[in-house]
């Protein structure tokens, strides 16, 4: 490939940018940079030919990008949301900060860009390896630990995809991404559809959401929310549209996610779980497969990234400038921190699907196209899930933030250049709303929808009503408590309890008791197997593998010699190792 | 200025709970002008199902969901940590 076309792909933007933001700070030009990368790359993404950065490497032909209308729709959201989030957290000082959310979204758009596996795979694991340190930026106890689970589950699904990726090649020795037959599907597809499932948060793998999200940075959340799930829900919907499997885990999503929004305490994780829900749309929208729940989940996906984000902006706001993101902490904020009251609840009733919001206009498209498809019991989840979603993120999240009793905290309003965030994406939930055909032209399909019919008004005026009505009903029901709820991360954080003990007492014991046995018994014998062992590994291996081995172990030991202890270095390190690795790849 | 504003209405919210009883009557009036030509299903043709709809679905998942949480999912906070 040409070195001109690594300018081309709007992820080289983002990953220069990361580079250059210490020196960028030191120059006192961090903020001004902090603008022009997304704005570069937003521009970019309109420029795009249909494929680029095709090269050959080790006998594969990797496609760096491949565009067309299903892409456009995610590059578009994905760049506006990173301009968006930038702006949110342009007073954070932090380089660090910055060049995670921006190695991060460099994920994301080389994701969606990808037009093989093996180019997807190198920058979905980027993704994963970005986006921790947006958790562990936080620097908290709580945080360093839900950033590990976070790592291990990625990993661990990283690992699934890769195995069907390997697998698919085994069969087919073709790497190239591309649409699955439901039909056709082998063992390698559903590995690899697991793979993108865990990052949807489909449950039962959904756990670390809610685990994560909650604890990272106030900046760090606005990002986390736009791109990891949305990421899923394209190459979903560009590998696996009309898997059943989709369409109806996608419907339980969408109530599993309100079920946790409406019991949980902590602001962020109901944010985090209804993030789950809405998710749930968009698998469930991939999953039946039509022309119209295609556009639908693409719809959603994109008026979601805005008001989800406008919703951790708002409680990030909160969490800023009180240091607390508890329901039952929190009340009476509107005093103090009247506009971005205004700009949650913005949020709050486009993710309900308010008339002249963004939410009506795309989720309304989802839950049709199921009707219209005859799946009458799917259309009823969604939209039970649609009353859930006004009771717990419409109403209850501002209500015991702002109003309820008054928790005695008292606040300053969030900064400047976070309600100019906040007033971004708020104007984009009503802009959308007004004016549905700039996004329906984006899609992937022609549109044959019109959501403002007065049915469809009608329904949604009676089901967001009554819904209020339940909540003046039921709202003493609903006062916020200082508890938490549990989850299938049960399963691994008390499993690794259970993994500890039977290390340190059964296993450890009986290790010891053998290590007795062998050093009285065996000794000698296994210590001559051993050296034979060690021999046979050392030099008859690795003279097999040329000498492969002896580089690793001398590698690693120049690597130990760099850790220096300090999460900047890493991240800095992190950075110069991957550029180095796209230039490789790149040019050859 | 702004929380002055709300501030006033919560002052008045004898006033706002009238408007939105109201606002519900209305939803019910309108529905019967609704046109429905796109019936899914039988529900679409019923006047006033999606309002008990809203109402039933946002009760019962409230029972449910409190209730589920309160005898089985709800721990301290620190539950991990202990």
């Amino acid at each position: 490939m040409m070195s001109n076309t690594i300018f081309m792909h709007p992820a080289a933007y983002f990953i220069i940018g990361a580079m250059l933001l210490p020196f960028a700070k030191r120059l006192k030009l961090q903020k001004a940079l902090l603008l022009i990368v997304p704005l570069l790359a937003f521009y970019q993404i309109h420029h795009l030919p249909a494929s680029f950065g095709i090269c050959h490497f080790m006998g594969f032909e990797l496609t760096f990008g491949r565009v067309d209308k299903l892409t456009y729709v995610f590059l578009h959201v994905f760049t506006l949301m990173a301009l968006i989030g930038s702006i949110y957290g342009l007073h954070v000082k932090e380089s660090g900060q910055h060049m995670a959310a921006f190695l991060y979204v460099a994920g994301s758009l080389g994701t969606t860009l990808a037009g093989d596996y093996l180019t997807l795979f190198i920058f979905w694991e980027l993704m994963a390896f970005a986006s921790v340190f947006l958790v562990w930026y936080r620097k908290k106890k709580r945080s360093i630990e839900a950033g590990y689970r976070y790592l291990l589950v990625h990993t661990t699904g990283g690992l699934i995809l890769l195995a069907g990726i390997f697998l698919r090649y085994h069969n087919l020795h073709d790497l190239t991404f591309t649409r699955i037959a439901v039909d056709g599907a082998t063992t390698a597809d559903y590995l690899i559809m697991i793979g993108f499932m865990l990052n949807a948060a489909v449950p039962p793998i959904h756990a670390w959401l809610p685990d994560a999200y909650p604890e990272a940075t106030v900046t760090g959340a606005v990002y986390m929310c736009a791109f990891t799930t949305k990421t899923a829900v394209y190459v979903l919907a560009r590998g696996f549209p009309g898997f059943t499997a989709l369409a109806i885990l996608g419907a339980i999503m969408t109530v599993y996610g309100v079920a946790y929004a409406v019991i949980e305490n902590d602001a962020r994780r109901i944010l985090a779980y209804h993030i789950v829900s809405q998710v749930g749309y968009m698998v469930c929208g991939v999953g039946i497969g039509t022309a119209m729940a295609i556009n639908g989940a693409c719809a959603h996906a994109y008026a979601h990234i805005l008001y989800k984000a406008l919703l951790f902006m708002g409680v990030g706001s909160v969490l800023e400038m009180t240091g607390k993101s508890k329901l039952s902490d929190l009340g009476g904020l509107y005093k103090y921190m009247p506009w971005s009251l205004v700009f949650t609840v913005i949020g709050g009733i486009a993710i309900s699907g308010f008339p002249l919001t963004s939410g009506f206009i795309s989720k309304s498209m989802i839950i049709a196209a199921a009707g219209v498809d005859h799946r009458i019991f799917i259309m009823l989840m969604l939209s039970l899930a649609a009353v859930g979603t006004f009771l717990s993120v419409g109403i209850k999240l501002p209500y015991f933030i702002w109003f309820g009793k008054d928790s005695g905290v008292k606040a300053k309003e969030s900064y400047w250049n976070m309600q100019l965030g906040m007033f971004i994406a708020a104007f984009m939930c009503f802009f959308l709303g007004f004016y549905p055909e700039y996004l329906y032209r984006m899609l992937p399909y022609p549109v044959n929808w019109h959501p403002y019919t007065s049915y469809h008004l009608s329904e949604t005026f009676q089901l967001l009503g009554f819904t209020g009505l339940g909540f003046y009903l039921m709202v003493n029901y609903l006062k916020p408590a200082a508890k938490s709820n549990l989850d299938l991360d049960w399963f691994y954080r008390k499993g690794a309890l259970v993994f500890m003990w039977l290390a340190s007492k059964p296993i450890g014991k009986a290790n010891d008791w053998i290590g007795e046995v062998y050093r009285t018994i065996g000794y000698r014998f296994t210590l001559a197997v051993a050296k034979a062992m060690s021999w046979f590994d050392w030099e008859g291996i690795d003279w097999v593998l040329d000498g492969s081995a002896k580089g690793v172990v001398r590698g690693g030991d120049e690597l130990r010699k760099l850790q220096t202890g300090k999460i900047q270095h890493y991240i800095g390190g992190a950075a110069v190792a991957l550029c180095i690795i796209l230039i490789i790849v790149v040019l050859i | 200025m702004i929380a002055q504003l709300f501030g006033y209405l919560r002052e008045h919210s004898v006033a706002l709970k009238w408007i939105f009883f109201a606002y519900l009557a209305f939803t019910l009036v309108f529905d019967f002008f609704a046109e429905r030509h796109h019936a899914h299903f039988w529900g679409d043709s019923v006047i006033g199902f999606w309002t008990l709809f809203g109402i039933f679905g946002c009760l019962g998942m409230i029972v449910v969901f409190k209730g589920l949480s309160h005898v089985w999912l709800v721990k301290g906070e620190d539950y991990y940590d202990e």
